[in-house]
């Protein structure tokens, strides 16, 4: 597209393009417009379904005809689908559950990521590698190899059918030990030192040292976990059947599955599943792009 | 025990250590001080509980079947019984053709969009924020939204092909054959929408982590744009896409939320969209058969495993020093 050759480069650097966008590299307006057309049309592809769904869900005739052509703007625009959705399922509660549940699970990961980690990269016992090698060895057990025995656990516990059974197995994972150990070992022992030699404990000095220092590495860590266990579906569906203990993903699959033929209903839901996880995304793109790269998981 | 006993029990336990200090010099030996068993160990009795037991709670309950409210030891006869049912087959061969089909098209496409992203003066970020909204809403949400996209009358596909004037649409999601119009490419083309925005995300990570020079020094030799793509960018690339493709490989070989909301358990139609977790779930419960749901876990739990360290072993040693080495070099 940019066959640039040495003394092209070396010119572009005063065209006044490389001028105008800062760059030192050359880049020809023509195939920059390409580019742009190109990621666009993927951007369109990107969006395309979201915006159906948004138009569907407003259209009350969707649930017994819908458009040979589909169409953006509904031809009878009403919230009537959404006092469906939101009637047949209480959505707002399912959103208190997921949220008591992320949010417990994901603080009880950090907490436990960040504390073996600190153990393993500053800590001085013995059985240290061998307990090292224990904790990720976790990582090459998928969780759905030990699902079947873990929810016989949890029947035995008498936990099924309470959240609780959606926090606890979470709470540790070879993952966040890993990444957290990483970053913790990144710190000069010089800093804990020297507050050992002010008479700090271990706990005092993982609180009021390693944890604050840990803010990127955490902040990455908790987003990938808030995804990854917001959008668990196959936990719920085995521990959870009290229609008032789903998590949104759990509710939106089963009413979505029960209302499949009222496309205007079951889209209605499946927007009001996604909307405020968008907006949340919208708001903390910067952060969750970043913690995305940096941790490399997707949650 | 919840989370906030754990945590208790780790901050009242971390206290002695502090008063223990007093006695001793605040040397280096304070170290080896229990402090550290203290810290590990309400982590590791979870991961005892949560993780080893069931794990090797998995591999005993294959080896036994249930009779009435005792269990028999069978041996390996339930292995046998699994690898010689054609469903199994037909639900790895399902998982390993998905599985395939998504990387081989997501990967070339999202290194070729990530690296026009990374040539992008302006507006790299917002496109970004748009090729991940997928990615970020969950698999189930995206399959409902999908089921209608693949609606063979008045779907969104369908409909932009009636528009364009195609008349026989394909029928997606309700063609169970093994074809580029079935219900397996539909549920590829949904894959390859969900993910491509985080294959992109990691492709430009990549390309953003290749140093200056190398282009700059190619660029003095004479190196057109095609052969610096050729001889810098891809071999540089290398460590991603082996990341790619490995964790590609155990997410694809553990697909479960979107082929389970599109089909149900059964992967309909005609099985055709059975993965190898929904069949250990179909198998665990609904036909309540443990013992036959631990075999297929153990099969899988052999496969991902397997597929792990031969894609470490083939292309990863390699890659690792040589990612051992840049990181030093940062």
């Amino acid at each position: 597209m940019n066959m640039t050759s040495v003394d092209s480069r070396t010119r572009a650097r005063r065209s006044p393009i490389a001028w105008l966008t800062g760059s030192t590299r050359r880049y020809s307006v023509a195939g920059q417009m390409a580019i742009v057309v190109v990621l666009s049309v993927g951007a369109l592809a990107m969006v395309l379904p979201f915006a159906w769904m948004i138009a569907t869900s407003l259209s009350r005739q969707a649930n017994f005809t819908m458009p040979r052509i589909p169409t953006l703007w509904p031809p009878d625009p009403s919230l009537f689908n959404y006092r469906v959705a939101s009637t047949n399922l209480p959505i707002f509660r399912y959103y208190l559950n997921s949220i008591v549940v992320v949010g417990a699970s994901t603080l009880g990961y950090l907490f436990f990521s960040a504390l073996t980690g600190y153990a393993f990269a500053k800590g001085r016992f013995r059985g240290k590698q061998i307990l090292f090698v224990a904790f990720l060895a976790t990582l090459l057990i998928p969780f759905e190899t030990r699902m079947i025995p873990l929810y016989a656990l949890m029947s035995d516990l008498h936990l099924n059918d309470s959240l609780v059974a959606l926090i606890l197995p979470f709470l540790v994972g070879g993952f966040g030990t890993f990444l957290m150990r990483q970053h913790i070992a990144s710190i000069p022992d010089d800093l804990i030192d020297a507050a050992r030699q002010d008479g700090a404990g271990e706990f005092l000095i993982f609180r009021r040292i390693v944890l604050p220092l840990c803010k990127p590495a955490l902040a990455a860590l908790a987003i990938v976990n808030v995804i990854w266990r917001w959008n668990d579906i196959l936990w719920p569906l085995l521990v959870i059947s009290n229609r008032n203990l789903y998590t949104v993903t759990q509710g939106l699959a089963i009413a979505g599955r029960g209302q499949g033929i009222f496309t205007g209903v079951a889209l209605a839901t499946a927007a009001l599943a996604i909307v405020p996880v968008m907006v949340v995304y919208l708001i903390l793109q910067r952060h969750i792009i970043r913690g995305i790269t940096t941790s490399g998981m997707k949650g | 025990m919840s989370t906030a006993t754990a945590t208790a029990s780790a901050s009242a336990t971390g206290s002695p250590g502090a008063s223990e200090q007093s006695q001793q010099r605040p040397t280096r030996k304070r170290r080896g001080s229990p402090v550290w068993y203290a810290f590990l160990g309400p982590p590791l009795l979870l991961l005892l509980v949560f993780v080893a037991y069931p794990t090797v709670e998995t591999f005993r309950e294959s080896l036994f079947r249930r009779v009435g409210t005792r269990e028999e030891f069978v041996g390996l006869s339930q292995y046998s019984r699994l690898l010689t049912n054609p469903i199994f087959w037909k639900a790895l061969g399902n998982t390993a053709l998905l599985g395939v089909a998504f990387l081989v098209i997501v990967i070339p496409l999202s290194a070729v969009l990530a690296s026009m992203l990374n040539r992008l003066r302006r507006g790299a970020t917002p496109l970004k924020v748009i090729y991940f909204l997928p990615q970020l809403t969950s698999s189930v949400a995206v399959a409902l939204i999908f089921n209608y996209v693949f609606q063979p009358d008045w779907g969104l596909l369908n409909g932009l092909l009636h528009r364009v004037g195609v008349d026989s649409v394909p029928l997606w999601l309700a063609d169970p054959r093994y074809d580029f119009t079935g219900s397996r490419a539909a549920v590829t083309i949904l894959a390859v929408w969900a993910g491509l925005g985080y294959y992109m995300l990691v492709v430009l990570a990549g390309l953003q982590s290749i140093p200056v020079d190398l282009y700059e020094a190619a660029a003095i030799d004479g190196a057109n744009a095609f052969q610096i793509w050729r001889r810098i960018t891809l071999p540089s690339l290398r460590p991603t896409f082996v990341f790619l493709v490995m964790t590609g490989t155990v997410d694809a070989m553990s697909r479960f939320s979107d082929l389970w909301t599109l089909g149900g358990p059964g992967g309909a139609p005609a099985r055709s969209l059975q993965s190898v977790v929904m069949l250990m779930f179909q198998t665990g419960f609904e036909s309540h058969d443990t013992s036959m749901a631990a075999a297929i876990a153990v099969v899988f739990f052999i496969l991902v495993l397997g597929i792990t360290l031969i894609a470490f072993r083939a292309l990863l040693a390699r890659e690792f020093r040589e990612i051992r080495g840049s990181r030093k070099a940062r």
